[in-house]
This record gives structure tokens, sequence and C-alpha cells, in this order.
């Protein structure tokens, strides 16, 4: 009887050792229990509040799931280089359900995928009616350079200075895209720090932008109407992406994942005779690629590597690149007014960061707030996809020059 | 044949190495230049399909205007209720036979409470300096609202 009874609390003593329970309240655990808390924070965003919610409730739940203890979904010392290299036989062996998910953003399959989605669901005619645009979309870019200076001048090392400056071009997968390729582990920064201020500025973009954009403008510019685009004929639709693939991968080949994807998107959606590739791309894949990298990405957010002094520098200059991006377009645009004789507003350059459409729809706000009658949307529009193909160049730059 | 280690050593800067100030300001210096340099050339690059497009482009011809009359059929018998806050309006914008639908439309309306309205004038509403028909503002206004 007294051989059951052992028997029994040494099972019962192990069996709690192993649980999750007894790890969260273990060393250490207050740490799981925060992010834990965190990630409720963002569903309640995500649900309640609506923000971003189709990345936000992945990202989440990704969140959730790496932080409850002992449930091995994602182990992040299975990343860490090994002579150089992943050990993608040991992640396939021993890896969990994250794991394996985020094998599609460690090698950068993931971001070029959701940017064929967005070509497909681009219309590049408001840039192609004016080109003057792609000037204001690579000048908002001036936040990611400038970002790596003070983060360079903060002691960050080139690669956490580079991952941290992408942050400004305010385009989730770039930023995943650049960090995964920057931040080969063993850092205290991670991507899923990357991108987590990332998404975090995104979706806070109506609340970052608008005082920004007051500040630099005054009323008067802020009031100008912009002549009417022309209509752009469906040749140059369909010239366009295979112009700017060829242009860009010429000129900066480490771009051309990503901008080779976003103009094949494109030129699918522009050809008019792939409707079931249309479909597919800008629907069901796009889906299944968001929900994939959003919870891999939820899933780094490891307590350990997250709560740490550098996270909360991430976010500081993770806001720092956001408003400089909206400035120096801004800044750009005022230009624009004076070269011009007053016939460009200056709110459209802030929509040069990507955030598509939302930076262009905070251009829109603003201008019809000083009047109701100036309609900007389709102006912004520009700026805005041209900033898209102006970070993924930005990204090019970077992932060429830091090793 | 590239490998992985052999793109590595081309690189610049080493990312796990922290950087000095001049790698920091020729590295901004440089970025902004490859990106604006770059989106230079597809500005001239569209700028040259532009032209080239719309040169090829034949503009369709305006199609004749119709020369309408200079008052409106009344259908039926009226009191009058045109907004007065309007523009004086030309009479070859005029469609009479719109007007007269339109007309009917309010006469029978009207007919049902037992009131009569009457037709004196068509006038154009201010289009406010936008630049846009009424039709054309309520339209993007309508979808613009929710942004």
């Amino acid at each position: 009887m007294g051989g059951v009874l052992d028997f029994f609390t040494n099972t019962l003593g192990g069996l709690w050792s192993d649980s999750g329970i007894h790890a969260l309240f273990a060393e250490g655990g207050w740490k799981n229990l925060i992010m834990i808390l965190v990630s409720f924070v963002f569903m309640y965003l995500a649900i309640a509040k609506g923000f971003e919610p189709l990345l936000l409730l992945p990202i989440s739940f990704g969140m959730l799931l790496t932080n409850l203890p002992m449930a091995g979904l994602y182990h992040p010392d299975l990343w860490v280089l090994v002579d150089g290299h992943v050990n993608y036989g040991e992640v396939l062996k021993e890896g969990g359900l994250l794991d394996i998910l985020y094998l599609g953003v460690k090698l950068q399959i993931y971001p070029p995928l959701i940017f064929l989605g967005i070509g497909c669901m681009t219309d590049f005619s408001p840039l192609i009616a004016n080109p003057k645009s792609f000037l204001l979309g690579a000048a908002a870019q001036g936040g990611i350079f400038f970002t790596f200076v003070v983060a360079g001048l903060l002691g960050f090392t080139a690669a956490e200075a580079g991952s941290i400056a992408i942050i400004g071009g305010a385009d989730g997968p770039t930023a995943i895209y650049v960090s995964t390729r920057l931040l080969t582990g063993g850092g205290a920064i991670t991507t899923g720090n990357i991108a987590l201020a990332a998404y975090t500025y995104m979706a806070l973009v109506p609340i970052i932008q608008p005082p920004i954009m007051k500040a630099l403008t005054s009323k008067k510019e802020r009031s100008v109407k912009m002549e009417q685009l022309r209509t752009v004929s469906k040749t140059e639709k369909i010239i366009f992406p295979i112009a700017v693939t060829i242009i860009v991968s010429l000129l900066v080949p480490s771009a051309a994942p990503l901008v080779g994807m976003l103009m094949f998107g494109n030129l699918l959606k522009e050809s008019g005779v792939a409707a079931r590739l249309i479909d597919t791309a800008q629907n069901a894949l796009m889906n299944i690629i968001t929900i994939f990298l959003g919870v891999s990405v939820g899933a780094t957010t490891k307590a350990d590597q997250i709560i740490n002094i550098k996270f909360g520098g991430v976010m500081l200059l993770g806001v720092i690149a956001f408003s400089l991006g909206t400035a120096c377009g801004l800044i750009f645009g005022k230009i624009m007014y004076k070269v011009t004789g007053g016939k460009v507003n200056p709110l459209i350059g802030s929509a040069g960061v990507s955030a598509v459409p939302m930076a262009a729809r905070i251009s829109q706000k603003v201008g019809a707030e000083t009047d109701p009658t100036n309609f900007l949307l389709m102006h912004a529009m520009g700026p805005n996809v041209a900033g898209v193909i102006g970070s993924a160049v930005a990204a090019g730059v970077l992932l060429s020059v830091i090793g | 044949m590239f490998s992985y280690p052999v793109m590595l050593a081309d690189k610049v800067l080493r990312g796990t190495e922290k950087l000095t100030g001049t790698e920091i300001i020729s590295m901004t210096l440089i970025g902004l230049s490859v990106v604006f340099c770059a989106l230079l050339i597809l500005v001239v690059f569209l700028c040259c399909s532009g032209g080239f497009f719309k040169k090829t482009t034949v503009p369709p011809k305006a199609a004749p205007k119709k020369e309408a009359p200079k008052s409106a059929p009344a259908k039926a018998p009226v009191k009058a209720a045109v907004p007065k806050a309007a523009a004086p309006a030309s009479a070859a914008e005029d469609d009479s036979e719109v007007i007269a639908v339109i007309m009917a439309a309010i006469s029978a309306m009207g007919a049902a409470e037992g009131k009569q309205y009457q037709l004196r004038s068509v006038r154009q509403v201010s289009r406010g300096g936008s630049g846009r028909s009424v039709w054309a503002q309520a339209g993007v206004l309508d979808a613009t609202r929710p942004f």
C-alpha cells in the first residue's frame, strides 16, 4: 500500500513540475504572465476596437501560444545560428507547430507572397498619371535612413539599426523580410520585436500622422485643390509592372523578391486574362499567408526576448521612424508646392510612407478638415503606392550593405 | 555560383558590429541617394511613356450639343419650388425631358397630399468652387465620407 502511495505522489509531483502552471510561477514565469496579458490586450484591440484585426488577432494568438510555458509550440534556441547556419534538420525533427510555420518567415517566403496579393489589389493608375508622386514616396523613406542614424548613435549594431530603421517604411512584410535577413539570431532584438513595433505603429497611423501634418503645413497649403488626374490606358498599366520590375531589380537586386512579386501580382490584375489566379492570390493565398505570418511572428514574442530594455528602444525608435517618414514626405510636399506654384497639396507627401491605404486616407481626412470640398484621396494614393516601392528599394539597400 | 558566406563577405557593414560616425553618415547618404535615383529613373520612364501614350491616344470627339428648348413644358399644374439660392443656368444645359419627368414625379407626390406645384424656372446650383457638378460632388462625398 505504501508503494502505491509513493508511486502516486511521485507521479503527481512529476506531473505538477511538468505543468505549465508550475512553470508560470517558477523563476521568470512572471514574464510569460505579462506577455499573456499583453496578448489579451491585443486581442481586445482587435476584436472590440477593430484595430487591424486580420493581423492583430493571429499575432496576439501566436503570442499567447508561445508564452504558455511547456506547450513547446515554438523554440527560439532552434533558430540560433550554428556555424553561420540554422540547423533546419533539427527544426523539422524537434520543432513544434509554430517552428514549422516560422520556416516561411525565416526562409523569406511569406513577405513576397503577401506582396503578390497586395500587387493584385493595388491600382497604380494615380502613380502612372502623376509620376512625380514617386519623389514623395522616395522622400518619405528619409524616415528609414534618419532613424538608422539615431539607432547607430545610440549604440545598436548595424543589423539592429537597419532592422529598427525599416519600421519607418511603415510596411509590415518589408520590416519582417529585412529583420529576418539581418537579425540572424542570438541578439536581444528579434524579428518578433520589429514586427510588433511595425504593426503597432501601422495601426496607430491615424493618431501619429495628423498632428505632424498640421504642425508642418499652413492652412493655405492644406486647402490646395489639385488638378484631376488623367485617365491611364490599359497598355500603360500593363507596361508599368514589367518596367518597374526590370529597373528596380537591375538597380537594387536585393529588392527583387519584394518588388518582383508585387509587380507580378499587379501584372496579373492589369492583364485581365488571369481572373482565377488573381482570385487565388488576393483571397485564399493572401488569407492563408496572413494567418501563417501572423501566428508565427506572434510566436517569436517570447517573454525573454520582449521584456528587456532593448525592446523599449525598438518601440521608441519605431515611433521616431514613423514620425520622421511622415515629416520628410510633408517637407518634400512643401518643396513641390513651392516649385509648382501652389499646384501640389503638401498633405499628400505624408502618404509617402507605405501603410496602404491608411496613410492616403489620413491625407484625405486632414485635407477635408480644412476644406470639405477638397478630395485628395486619389492624389494621395500615388505617393502611397510609390512608398511601397520606395520602402522595398530602401530594404534592398539595407540588405545589400549590411551583412 | 554564389554561396551565402561569399555574399556575406561582400557586405560593407558587418551586422554584428557597432557603427562608426563615418559609416552612419555614409550609409544614410548612400541609402537616400539610391532610393531617389531608382525612383527618379522610374519618374523619367513614366513621363516619357506617358507622353508617348498621350500622343498616340486620340481624344474622343465631343458630342454635338443639343439645343434645348428655352422653357420646360409643365406637365402638371404646379406652384413653384426650385431652390432660390441657385445661380442662373444656361438654357443650353437644360434637358427638357429630364425636367419634365422630375416635375411629373413631384406632381405625383404632391397629388397624394392634395397639393399642386408649378415650375417657374430651372437654375444651376452653385458648384461651390470644386469644379464638379452637383451629382459628381454628391458621388465623391458618398465615396469618401467613410475616410
